[in-house]
Formats: C-alpha cells, structure tokens, sequence
C-alpha cells in the first residue's frame, strides 16, 4: 500500500515537472491576456524585426488596404461605391470600420464558409450539404471545437447538421486518407511518414502515433444508405519495423490514450454483428441499425478537446487563419506542427492560441484582430534593387493568389458597371445581388485552380482568358450593365480610363499608365469600342488583379 | 500626348506600335520564366541541357479498364485458362503472342515484352494510381504521373509546344492525369471534349493582330505590378501568358487534315488510330510526352468477343504508329508504352468474361532505349502466378526512366522529405533495355 503511494507520488512529480517543462514557464512570459488582438500581434512582428535589425516595408495605402481586407473578409473586391464609402470615413477609423461593418455582413459568412470548404473537403466530391451545414454553423457563430465535434460525431440528423458528416464520409471508403486527413486537417500534423517507419525528424512521433489515429477510426463505415456508423468492436494491428506485430492502442497525438471500453462480445453474438455488419454495407433495405456503446471517434474528439497541453486543435486553425490572412503559416508547412519546425513566431502563436482558447474558439474575434493589425496592413512591393528580409518576418505583405472563388467573385463585380450597384443601405437588394453573385461564381470559379504550396498559374487559365468566348461575349459585352458599356458612354478617353482602373484595380492610374491607356485609344483606323474591350481585357488577364497584394 | 511615348507617336503606323509594344514586353518578361528551384535538387543546367539534347519522347498507349495478357502479350494455348484463340509466332524467334496481334508480330524487332508484372492492386482507381505514378498513393504526398515527371525531366521551360498532352476517349477511361506537387506548369493539355484542346483557336470577333496587340498591351501594363514583387506565382502567370501564342500555334497540330490523304488512310478511321497519328504529329514537333487512351477493356462479360474488337485495333494503330515513326526516324527517339492498369484473371467466369487481376500480367515497351525482341519474365503454365523476373508498378517506373537516360533514384526534395523519381528500393529492368 505504502509502496503504491510512493510510487503515484513520484509519478505525479513528474508529471507536474513535465508541464511546467512544456508550457508553464513559456505561459508566464506571455503579453497579459487583456491585450488586444491585434496589439499582441504588432508586439511580437515588431519584437522579432527589431531583435534583427530589420526595417519593416512602408504601411499599405488605404486603397490598397480596402481591397485586401474585403478579399480576406468579403471574398471579393470593393464596388465603387463601397471605395467611395470608405473614403468618406474618417481616416483614423477607417480600418476599423470596415472591418467591424464586413463582419456583419452576407459577404463575411459567404466566405468564411468557402475557405472552410477549401480547407476542409477541397477537390473532394460532395454534394450541396457540408457547403450548406458550414455557412449555417458560421452564420450562427458556432465555435471552432463544436464545428469540430460535430464533423467527427458525423450524426445522421435531420437538419442542416447532418451535412457535417461529410467529413467523414468523403473520406471513409480509405482508412489512411481518413486518419491522416483529420490529423492534418484538424491537428496540423502529417503522420503518414510514421505509417511505415518512426517519423525520421521527430523523435516524439511514432509508429505508435499513427496506427493510434488510426485506431480512432478502424470502426467507421458507411452503410449502403450512406449513414456514417461505427461497428462494436474491432481493432488495428501492426507490423513495427522490427518485424513484431502490435495492436494500436487509442493514442491522441500529444500521447494521451483513451482507455478502451470496448464491451466483450461472445463468439456467436460477434459472429452475428458481423453478418448484419456486412449487411448494412451491401443492402439498401437492411433494417437495423448497429449502435456501438463505445465510441472510439468520440473519444478521440474528447481527447483534442482536453488537450491543454499542445492544443492541436485551436494551434491548428490558428495557425491556417494566419497563414489564409498573412499568406504564410507561423508554422510553415501547415502540416508539420512538431517541435523539429518550430513557429517564426512561438509565442504569438502561443499567445493567439491561448487567446483563441479563451474566446471559447471563437473564428471571428481571430480574424478581426489578424487584419487589424499594423503587420496585415503592410506594403506588400519591395524595392527591386533591394534583397527582402525573409517573408516569415512579415516585414512586408505578402502577394497571395485568388482562391477560384475570390478570382470568380471578384470578376463578376468588376466587369458590372459602377452605376449598376444598389444603394449601400440597401441591405435587400444587396443580400439578393450577394447571393446571385455566389451562385454565379460556382460557376466561373471551375476555370481557376485551388492555390497550394508551390502554386502555379496553369497555361489553360491564359488560354481561358484569351480564347473563350464567354470572356469577349459576357464579361466584355458592352451593355450598359456592363464597364465596358459604361466606358463607352463616358466621352473623355481620359475619364473613360481613370473608371476603369478604379473600377478593375480599385485605384487611381498612375500617369504613365494613363498616358499608355490614351495612347492605345488613340490608335488609328480602330474602333473605339474594340479599343475600351481590349484595354479592359489587359486589366482582366493582368497580375494585379489576379492576386490580392 | 501620346507623342511623349517614345516610338508610341500617333504618326506612326500600326506595324511599328506593334513592335514598341511587343519590344516593351520582352523587356518586361525577360527572366520571369517559372522558376522551379521551389522544388529542389533541381538538375545542374549542364546535365539538364545535355539530357534534352538526346530529345526523347513518350507515347503512352493506355489500354483503359486493364486488357487481357492471354489475349495479347502472355498468351496460354491449350492451359484450361488459355481461351480460344492461339498463339502465333513473332518475326522474332521463340517469341509467340495472341493471334489477334498479328501485325505486331510482324514488328517484334522494335518491342520488349514484359509478362511479369505482379503489381497487387486490381482497383480501376488505384491501379490506374498505381501504375500512373509508379507508387502507390500516399495522402500526405500528391505524387505526379509519368507525364508529369517527363515533362518536367525533358521538357522545355521556354517550349512552344506543350509538353504533356493527354487525348481523351469518348468512352470511360477520362482521367485526366496529374503533376502533383511539381505543379501546374506540367500539367497535362487534357482533350477532354474533341479532338482540339480547349481554347487554342482564336474567336473570330478579334483579328489576329488585335489578339496580338492586346496581349502585349496587357505585357506592358503588367510590369508595374511584376516588378516589386518575387513571386513564383506571379511569375508562372506571366509565363503562363507568355506560352499562349506558341500553343495556339501548335493547334495544327492536332488537325490530322493537314496529313496526306495517303497517311491518314494508312492509319484509318478509328478514333484510337487518329489519335495516334495526332500523336506522331506532337512528337514530330518535339512534344515530350503524349497520352492516348483507348477504353474499354474491362470485360467481366465476354472477355473474348471485346478483345477481338479491341485488339484489332490496337494490333493495326499500334503497329502503323510504329512504321510511321520508324520511317521518320523518331522510333529511336521515341519510346512507346503500352500499358493498362491491370491484366485479368485466367479464370474465365460464367458470363464467359475474365475479371481484375494484378498478380501476373503484361505491358510492352518499344522504341527509345529499349532492347526490342526480348520477352522478359514469365508466368506459370495457366497465368495464376509470376515465375520469373517478377516485376512492380515502381520498377517498371524506373524502366521507363532508364529507357529515357533519367536517373530514376534523383530526388525532389518536397520540403525536408526526400522523393525519388522512382519509388524507393524499385530497379530498371536491365534485361529491356538497350
């Protein structure tokens, strides 16, 4: 008795010992948690740049900061009477204001939604549903960890919940792909290396690691009406390197196991699930339903969620919600969250995490802080003669590529007139318009490529632009509803020139470009029209529309 | 105002805009060619330089829904699982293959057979995965095609043409192949709705000096932007702009009208042996790596009556695109892959059709690096098992490679993780090569 006490007592120091090792003393040296935002953001950029000596690049312009805010918060770029809108604000508040005013907008939920989409199911078939369970679950403001348990419960509801299952069932007819798709997807953390072999870089990941996560999800198959179930028992076993056999145990990542409340089955009862097992997968009208009582994609939720000592799962989308809004990851690959790649920046990372953690895993408060910070709104050139300081300094913005649905989005606002928008107060009209202009993007956005690491821009997508007929016959028809329609009927090549460069780029001409633009109107034996499509085409198919800068 | 443009005077006549136009944009794109040391261990420009020099080419004739080996390559007369159809001799001795493939019998000089992959996987999906990318798919890596990888290995950066084009079949069989982590720039062209590639013609609304015009217009006004910025993506869309004039170029390429009458009688009507002379006509003009699939192969029923259709016209494509080639001189230049996903089954089932089958089957190589009239490796008296010289997805990987002078162990390095070109522990299969 005395011998077993002494015993849990030891361990219990270590355990204690242990923590603090990993995260007490890094927790203390924490900015206090009352700091905002986007001030805990600014304190440790700035931290960094001046321990290097580094100048940061020059604050963005205001017109440059409208269009990357409404890119990462509205999924497109401004009209001109949202431009003209956020010049009439006082400057001070400016970015305030619009960040607070998108917020609350269609634009915001839309697009949350499709980046969620894009990270979650992206290049997957799935129907309508998960698209439709998320922009519910961000319009009403669910948090990232009930987000997340509802994905893996993958529950056969009746309502709009029941799209989350998606997650799962896209994945469920590849073991691997499930396991590694979650791990990643959710934890930051790519176990495949440690499918065959310990991982070779990080000591902490083992064999063990993976088939434990893999574990979680053995049990998991879909019945013949597409239902997401778990059978009763059933368990992972393994080869090790060394050539032994093991069976996986339920291990979390961070190295917390569930214990396994799998209840004995005798022979003939297991023989007999199995039957109706292989039933439910096959046949459509197989009646019963199998409930196992343990769960093991239940205990792995619970497990993330209790995690406070890596916190996976808030360090993951923290980390992505960076990496979407600053165009590169504090940890850099977004996949390789181990202590072998340590952040650029730990204890911002810390710091939002813990804040994240706090807010009850709450996306939106994230998001507003990001961009609201002095770092998010930098210049994103660089001086050509110059060598730039490393990108994960964020001594400078980065230039990211349009997702196909801020790319497909943002042409379908650039190519209608600027006299074609309804009122700003017009909430109506506009919810209307926003939701026409959704759909309509699923459609143009299948011309353009998800961007990913070492992301390049396809020949088709210039072919598309130069050849297509949808390109000169609807984009650059010259109906009144159209720019190029509006151009027509402005007199003054000039004018004409300085609408179109604030309606396509969302800013004023510069005087060489106006004198290049005039001069290519001026051209001789041309029509003048032919001449307005063609120069809206250069903007169209240019770089500076294509990315967000 | 526009007289303070030098060269840009309104004076002048439209010729001459054109040129300050198209002047000013070289200037622009001069070294934004994509650049692709993102992915490491990039070849040395010298070794890379003299690898293109030798100008190799791929044709990869995909056999979709996986072909029979007793039909074609491995036949079995006489063995319970054999089949009706006999085996005829090849103008090479001691090398006998399915009567339904007597004009390739004829031309056995060019081709090495192999009879004995066992490559496990007999799932459409994977297999084709499988055999795709030499490995089997791995969800933390989007591994790239053979296509890809040739591309990327013996294409031209600069390259007018393109350099992986992937024909489509009007049945199953549209997979559309993919670069994976070597990224967009070596995608395949895909031929997914008709014989011509997707928006390579110009509408007729805008005359051809406009179209030209305007992309140089549009040069011009991109520098600003281009110029401040360092920035792979941003560089492959100017490239991507760039390669546009050249390709729509090499739409006549894909116009087999502009072929003698007496050339496309020889190859004939089908669609398979179009495509074919397509095919020949890319990789005249230097287009690494081209893809012609010929579906549907996948016979659960009537195993016998689909291979008499559909060997006949493979026997026949097959065996012109290889007199073609050799008559032109390309054939050693030019390596033909004759694959599927998989083989089938030597049993041969009720609805008298044989099914999937992974364990033991074929694929022929000719052409390019390879020792012709050789028939490696062997199967047991019915075909259930592999003898000799078995062989997997990722050694026949490596083979390829070997055929085309590319190091199949060269490494991308995807981030920290080394990948070599061919799978890990996978070798070339000597006794095929030249």
């Amino acid at each position: 008795m005395r011998v077993d006490l002494m015993h849990l007592l030891q361990r219990f120091a270590l355990i204690v010992v242990g923590c603090l090792a990993f995260t007490g003393v890094r927790a203390q040296e924490l900015l206090p948690p009352e700091t905002e935002v986007a001030s805990a953001v600014d304190h440790y950029i700035t931290e960094k740049l001046q321990s290097r000596s580094i100048e940061p690049g020059p604050a963005a312009d205001d017109a440059t900061v409208l269009r990357r805010t409404m890119l990462d918060l509205a999924g497109r770029v401004p009209t001109a009477r949202e431009h003209q809108w956020f010049f009439d604000q006082p400057e001070t508040v400016r970015r305030d204001v619009l960040v607070d005013r998108l917020m609350q907008s269609s634009d915001f939920d839309f697009h949350l939604r499709n980046s969620l989409d894009e990270l979650l199911l992206a290049n997957r078939p799935h129907d309508g549903e998960f698209r439709e369970y998320l922009l519910w679950a961000v319009r009403q403001k669910r948090p990232w960890d009930q987000m997340f348990r509802d994905m893996l419960a993958a529950r056969q509801a009746d309502g709009v919940e029941k799209g989350a299952a998606q997650f799962v069932s896209s994945r469920v007819r590849n073991l691997d792909d499930l396991t590694n798709d979650t791990a990643m997807l959710f934890f930051g953390v790519n176990v495949s290396c440690a499918k065959c072999h310990d991982h070779p870089l990080v000591e902490a990941w083992k064999q063990d690691h993976f088939y434990g996560m893999q574990a979680f999800f053995q049990r998991t198959f879909i019945t013949r009406k597409n239902v997401i179930a778990e059978k009763p028992f059933g368990e992972v076993k393994f080869k090790t390197t060394k050539g032994e056999e093991k069976s996986a145990t339920l291990m979390f990542l961070n190295g917390s196991v569930a214990e396994d409340k799998t209840p004995s089955f005798a022979d003939d009862e297991r023989k007999q699930l199995e039957q109706q097992i292989q039933k439910l997968e096959r046949d459509e009208k197989a009646g019963y339903v199998i409930s196992a009582s343990f769960s093991p994609r239940r205990e792995l939720s619970e497990l993330a969620i209790r995690d406070d000592k890596e916190r996976f799962l808030a360090k993951n989308i923290v980390n992505r919600t960076w990496l979407r809004l600053m165009g590169l990851g504090l940890v850099d690959p977004p996949d390789q969250l181990h202590e072998a790649n340590p952040a650029s920046h730990p204890q911002l990372l810390d710091w939002l995490t813990r804040d994240f953690v706090a807010s009850g895993y709450d996306l939106r408060r994230l998001i507003r802080g990001i961009t609201l910070s002095q770092a998010y709104a930098r210049s994103s050139e660089w001086a050509v003669d110059e060598t730039p300081p490393a990108a994960s300094t964020y001594a400078f913005a980065s230039t990211k590529s349009l997702t196909p649905r801020q790319m497909a989005a943002s042409l379908l606002v650039v190519i209608r007139s600027p006299d074609n928008w309804p009122a700003l107060e017009d909430s109506v009209a506009w919810n209307k318009l926003r939701n026409d202009l959704e759909n309509q993007a699923a459609g143009w956005s299948r011309e353009f490529e998800q961007p990913g690491e070492n992301f390049q821009i396809a020949v088709d997508e210039a072919l598309f632009f130069s050849n297509n007929d949808r390109i000169t016959n609807d984009l650059l028809r010259d109906g009144g509803d159209r720019i190029v329609g509006k151009l027509k009927s402005i007199e003054e090549n000039s004018q004409a020139v300085e609408q179109l460069w604030v309606t396509v780029l969302n800013r004023k001409p510069s005087d060489q470009e106006l004198q290049t633009a005039t001069a290519w109107m001026q051209r001789e034996n041309t029509d003048r029209v032919e001449s307005l499509r063609s120069l809206t085409w250069a903007l169209l198919a240019g770089p500076e529309l294509r990315f967000n800068h | 105002m526009a007289s303070n443009i030098s060269g840009l005077g309104p004076q002048e006549n439209g010729l001459s805009r054109r040129r300050f136009l198209s002047a000013a944009a070289a200037g622009v794109t001069a070294g934004s060619v994509a650049d692709m040391t993102a992915i490491h261990g990039l070849r040395s420009e010298a070794m890379a330089s003299e690898l293109k020099k030798q100008n190799k080419r791929v044709i990869l004739l995909w056999l979709a829904g996986g072909a029979s080996q007793f039909e074609t390559w491995d036949p079995k007369p006489g063995a319970k699982t054999g089949g009706p159809f006999r085996a005829i001799p090849t103008n090479v001795t001691g090398i006998h293959i399915s009567e339904l493939l007597p004009e390739l019998a004829q031309r056995m000089q060019h081709t090495a057979i192999i009879r004995s992959l066992n490559t496990k996987i007999a799932d459409h999906g994977t297999g084709a995965d499988l055999m795709e990318c030499g490995r089997v798919p791995d969800p933390g890596v989007k591994y790239p095609d053979i296509g890809a990888v040739v591309a990327r290995e013996l294409g031209r950066l600069e390259s007018k043409v393109p350099d992986y084009v992937s024909l489509y079949t009007s049945t199953e069989g549209r997979r559309k192949g993919t670069s994976g982590f070597l990224g967009a720039r070596y995608s395949p062209m895909f031929l997914s709705e008709s014989m011509t590639p997707a928006n390579v013609v110009r509408p007729d609304i805008i005359s051809e000096i406009d179209h030209h015009d305007r992309a140089a217009l549009r040069d011009v006004l991109a520098k600003r932007f281009t110029t401040a910025r360092r920035n792979q993506a941003v560089n492959s869309h100017m490239s991507a702009y760039q390669r546009v004039h050249g390709l729509m170029a090499s739409a006549d390429l894909f116009d087999i009208e502009r072929e003698p009458e007496s050339v496309r009688n020889r190859y004939g009507s089908s669609q398979f042996a179009q495509q074919c002379l397509i095919a020949r006509r890319l990789v005249e003009a230097d287009v690494p790596f081209v893809k012609v699939a010929r579906a549907w192969w996948d016979s659960h029923g009537q195993n016998f009556e689909t291979h008499q259709e559909l060997c006949a016209d493979l026997d026949h494509s097959m065996s012109v695109l290889l007199d073609d080639l050799a008559e032109r001189g390309l054939l050693e230049h030019t390596l033909v892959i004759t694959l599927g996903e998989f083989g089938r089954t030597p049993n041969i089932n009720a609805s008298l059709g044989r099914d999937h089958f992974a364990s033991a089957w074929s694929c022929s190589l000719s052409g390019a690096g390879i020792r012709g009239g050789v028939a490696y490796g062997k199967t047991d008296d019915e075909g259930h098992r592999v003898v000799e010289g078995e062989a997997s997805a990722g050694d026949l990987f490596a083979t390829i490679l070997a055929a085309l002078g590319i190091d199949h162990q060269h490494e991308y390095m995807l981030g920290s993780r080394p990948i070599p070109l061919a799978d890990f522990g996978t070798n070339p299969i000597r006794e095929v090569l030249a």
